[in-house]
């Protein structure tokens, strides 16, 4: 059980590929489960937050193509491919967030 | 419909025919880190990737402190096959301790720290950082310096508003700097979206959804949410 959760979170290790990373983003809910099924005291001693599952939510509720450009600018192409070096560690994506969810009147 | 007076003027008269709809139109923060954090998820698959991750939520402050942040991203890194020895034996030792004590926030970063400098690549993302609670902010960015200091190997992500970018570059000199607005082509492509997706769509004539796709991506470029929420509502209502 726990070796699935290694591959979700170490991309390309060994036995790794990336048809791993899918099965993460698509069972991000049963990967948390299985990490609470085998360390459930430790899990909780360290935080009681569940980051991945909140991960899901906004991914789910995501539409496609839209804040794509972000990933073609070159300062995310650098921080990803760790240009810079430790001098740009950093990336800070500045904006204003929403403020209301849809609805109707 | 009674106003209130001073507010709305230019807004036009609402028959009891009219729809009114509000709808965020902005790629928000929230949503440009879940895209990043799935398209690191996504990358190349050479080398060790570790990806950890955290939505601050200004309606879980309470919960969200500075010790137990520092601990939801812990708990995403320290399990190779199993959690990680030096986390199985601090854990051990605080159980045998009158009350099994919680952590202190020293301890959580020092795991923290010792969790990161195993691993070749760390990407840590931490979304809408201004809606972290003030009293821990400070606490977190400086555990995340602190960490960052020790790795080599790791990258932070954040997102937020403009007022924490000051707060950023104090602790992280160097750090870069994205500013995200609407782009036309975001707009677009949610508008379509909402359009396909409204409930009530027999209510909206074609003309008018044509306008609202070819009008509203231009009006709102760059604006900020806010004003692209008034916006949308006056045409719509037009």
């Amino acid at each position: 059980m726990s070796t699935t959760y290694q591959h979700s979170v170490l991309i390309g290790n060994d036995n790794v590929n990336c048809n791993n990373v899918a099965n993460y983003r698509d069972n991000t809910f049963n990967l948390n489960n299985i990490i609470a099924d085998e360390n459930p005291e430790i899990m909780k001693w360290l935080s009681p937050l569940d980051p991945r599952g909140r991960h899901h939510d906004v991914r789910t509720d995501r539409i496609d193509g839209v804040g794509n450009w972000l990933l073609e600018t070159n300062e995310f192409r650098k921080w990803r491919s760790y240009e810079g070096g430790a001098d740009r560690a950093v990336l800070f994506c500045s904006g204003n967030p929403g403020v209301g969810k849809t609805y109707l009147r | 419909m009674q106003r209130e007076s001073g507010s709305g003027e230019n807004i036009p008269k609402v028959s009891s025919r009219s729809i009114w709809k509000k709808w965020e139109l902005s790629p928000t923060v929230s949503n440009i880190s879940s895209l990043v954090i799935d398209d690191l998820c996504d990358g190349p698959c050479s080398e060790e990737i570790a990806i950890a991750m955290f939505y601050c939520d200004f309606r879980d402050q309470r919960e969200q402190t500075t010790t137990n942040i520092v601990g939801a991203i812990l708990k995403q890194l320290v399990v190779r096959g199993e959690v990680l020895e030096h986390v199985q034996e601090a854990f051990k030792k605080a159980k045998k301790e009158v009350g099994s004590r919680g952590l202190r926030l020293p301890d959580m970063v020092q795991m923290l720290k010792q969790a990161v400098t195993t691993l070749p690549r760390v990407f840590i993302c931490i979304d809408a950082l201004d809606e972290c609670p003030p009293q821990h902010l400070s606490g977190l960015l400086v555990s995340l310096r602190d960490t960052l200091h020790e790795s080599p190997g790791a990258r932070i992500f954040f997102t937020g508003r403009p007022q924490v970018q000051a707060e950023i570059e104090k602790r992280f000199t160097g750090s870069v700097i994205v500013p995200i607005s609407p782009k036309v082509h975001d707009i677009e492509r949610y508008l379509e979206k909402k359009l396909e997706m409204d409930t009530e769509s027999d209510a909206m004539s074609d003309a008018l959804r044509a306008d609202i796709l070819r009008v509203i991506p231009q009006r709102i470029s760059g604006m900020c949410v806010v004003e692209s929420l008034v916006l949308i509502s006056c045409i719509i209502l037009d």
